[in-house]
């Protein structure tokens, strides 16, 4: 091997470790709880998807800022997805939603307000209108 | 007019077609794009075709957004890309070997069965309003009251028809490589062999298996190894999507005789890994090692220098075959039922094997160039350097997003297919095909392009448009803009008007392609490659009067 493509292979493999630890550590943030750690969720939340609609539990989703909690999301029909949105559209984290499954992520907020759901998995032509407005109230 | 061999002439008839499937393609992108900077834009067009499209279907904006974004991929990929590998490669591959294409028969079958296959496909979104888009998620397109039985059953079946094309096309071209025609005779499993780089490996480990041929050292072109290696992928990437249509077609038939089948006895987790793992090699298998082959064809043949490293290349070519076999990860890094041990290994750190074979295969050719100076910039090498450029911008794009990590806020959104895959698709792999144009045309009619300003004309707008274009809805997919979502409330308004501006660079620039190449060819000869020439020479111009 020529000694260019040595240090160049060199180089791609410093790139390659400095991306790939970098985003494993807590740096990126949710890697902390996603990754490394595994928290017991103060609150634990069932959606349902069916038929284009996200239905969420009754007494609502009430977080509180710095406390783990767990979404679980399950499908009767079609794969559809999971996402919770800021009110500037900005996207805060998602998963998929896979019939026949339970697909659930742990969470941690760190700022307080309220927060959209939106599906974000194409599930048929009404897909679009699978959006909830002010679906979580994140308090201090 | 311009005297062609019978294979020039299928090669060029291939590009023609490929050419008007990257046009209807790109018209789609762009009335996609106009549905999202305003929902009712397209009102007056949709209600005329409507009155084409049969029964009393009164179809609203969103379904037929979905139907043209199942459409428009199958047309790009399937209809523009393909065609114009096949074009490419049925010329390439004999003039390389010196020894004609194995069944000369098969390749107007190849090409009529692709246009079929990709125009039935078309069809079912365009009449059927078939919308279950390319990814299929199990169960959607067996789910019959979102997605039209007749529109599901008709696309499996062009989707059928343009698999069992690509495995004719692959064995015609094994068939070739292989056939004993001259000494440079293989069998299948010697290629295959050779393929996987194992006496490579044996040699690396002090071993010669002197029995076996080794392709590499026999003298084969680099280029043909590529081909051959990247065959592989698109013979996996085919049967597995040939069994994913077979499935659902069952599934439709039995609906449409009354008995319909249960969506539940097939575990949608396992089908989405099975349907991603063939469908990924096309994305990350095929069009990598083609590409790779193309420069590794093209550069030297521009430069007029031998290819820097070409044994660390062979070796690439290699390396990533096995790498696309185990990326598929990648694509369910949103999953949270998958495991994570796959996502971590599959999902993220093998897909980190394309950033090192690709680094080392874009470096390979930049070092040529750069060790060739000082080189004649032809269209053809502004081309392969724009698409280079292509596969950097969007190979980079995709490592972001294919990262445990950083994939919860990118998954979906119009980050991937923006960025990323637009990127590897309009500007890496359109300017590489577009370079092999320029590089084609006059070795096979012995005729210049025309107008330079064309040329550069087709260069910039083309690069700016489709990186404009990329730029602005990747930005857009950062701030939470989703794919295969339609936003009838007209968000993302000023992205999207961007984008719209990059598709019209593009689309200048594409005509500035069309121009220089018809007005180069002569339209009488275009028109030759599809018509018998008597009906053309009936039409001649009277010679002159003395």
């Amino acid at each position: 091997m020529d000694s260019r493509e040595r240090n160049w292979l060199f180089f791609l493999i410093g790139v390659f470790l400095v991306f790939n630890v970098v985003t494993l550590t807590p740096v990126v943030p949710w890697q902390e709880w996603l990754f490394w750690t595994d928290p017991t969720p103060a609150h634990r939340f069932s959606i349902e998807y069916q038929d284009y609609e996200i239905r969420l539990p009754p007494e609502g989703i009430e977080v509180q800022v710095g406390e783990y909690v767990e979404f679980v999301a399950v499908s009767a029909d079609v794969t559809y997805g999971f996402g919770v949105f800021r009110p500037d559209s900005t996207m805060v984290f998602q998963m998929q939603v896979l019939p026949g499954r339970d697909n659930s992520i742990v969470w941690k907020f760190d700022t307080p307000g309220t927060y959209d759901v939106r599906s974000t998995e194409y599930s048929g032509p009404r897909h679009s209108e699978m959006y909830v407005q002010n679906a979580i109230h994140v308090t201090q | 007019m311009i005297q062609l061999g019978r294979t020039e002439k299928w090669t060029l008839r291939f590009a023609v077609v490929a050419l008007l499937f990257l046009a209807l393609s790109g018209f789609e992108g762009m009335l996609m794009r106009t549905q999202l900077y305003a929902p009712e834009a397209l009102g007056g067009m949709e209600s005329v075709l409507n009155t084409l499209r049969p029964g009393a279907a009164d179809p609203t904006s969103t379904e037929l957004y979905y139907s043209m974004l199942t459409a428009h991929p199958i047309v790009g990929v399937y209809g523009f890309i393909y065609m114009a590998v096949f074009g490419a490669f049925y010329f390439l591959v004999p003039y390389l070997l010196d020894k004609p294409i194995k069944y000369k028969k098969l390749v107007p079958v190849n090409f009529w069965l692709q246009i079929v296959g990709v125009m039935i496909c078309w069809g079912a979104g365009f009449f059927g309003m078939f919308n279950a888009l390319y990814t299929l998620y199990w169960p959607l397109p067996v789910t019959y009251d979102r997605v039209p039985l007749l529109g599901s059953i008709t696309f499996m079946i062009g989707a059928a028809i343009i698999m069992v094309n690509i495995l004719i096309f692959s064995y015609n071209l094994f068939s070739t490589v292989l056939s004993k025609s001259n000494p440079r005779s293989y069998n299948f499993f010697q290629f295959l062999r050779s393929a996987y780089g194992i006496p490579r490996l044996m040699k690396l480990f002090g071993k010669e298996d002197k029995n076996a041929p080794n392709l590499d050292y026999n003298g084969l072109p680099v280029f043909i190894v590529a081909v051959g290696r990247g065959s592989v992928d698109t013979v996996i990437n085919a049967f597995v999507l040939l069994t994913a249509g077979a499935l659902i077609l069952v599934y439709g038939l039995f609906a449409l005789f009354g008995s319909a089948l249960n969506p539940d006895w097939v575990d949608a987790l396992l089908y989405k890994n099975w349907y991603w793992w063939g469908l990924d090699m096309v994305a990350d298998g095929n069009a990598l090692i083609y590409t790779a082959g193309v420069w590794y064809l093209l550069i030297p043949l521009l430069t007029g220098r031998r290819l820097f490293g070409a044994n660390v290349v062979k070796t690439v070519i290699m390396v990533d075959l096995l790498v696309s076999m185990a990326v598929w990860s990648h694509h369910l890094l949103g999953d949270t039922s998958q495991p994570m041990v796959m996502r971590l290994l599959s999902g993220q750190f093998i897909t980190w094997g394309e950033f090192f074979t690709m680094g080392l295969t874009i470096f390979a050719s930049m070092m040529t160039v750069w060790l060739a100076r000082p080189v004649k910039m032809t269209p053809a090498l502004k081309f392969a350097l724009g698409s280079m450029f292509g596969f950097m911008m969007g190979g980079v794009a995709g490592l972001i997003q294919a990262n445990l990590g950083l994939n919860m806020v990118f998954h979906n959104t119009q980050w991937v297919v923006a960025l990323h895959a637009h990127t590897f698709l309009l500007t890496g792999v359109g300017m590489m095909l577009f370079s092999v144009l320029y590089a084609l045309v006059p070795m096979l009619t012995k005729l210049e392009f025309r107008s330079k300003a064309l040329i550069n004309t087709h260069f910039w707008l083309w690069i700016v448009g489709s990186v404009g274009m990329a730029y602005a809805m990747g930005m857009a997919g950062s701030r939470g803009m989703l794919r295969r979502t339609f936003y009838e409330g007209g968000q993302f308004q000023g992205y999207t008007l961007v984008a719209i501006i990059g598709g019209v660079l593009i689309s200048i620039g594409f005509l500035a392609f069309l121009v220089n190449l018809v007005g180069t060819l002569g339209l009488r000869n275009v028109l030759a490659l599809f018509v018998p020439e008597r009906w053309l020479a009936g039409r001649q111009p009277a010679p002159a009067q003395a």
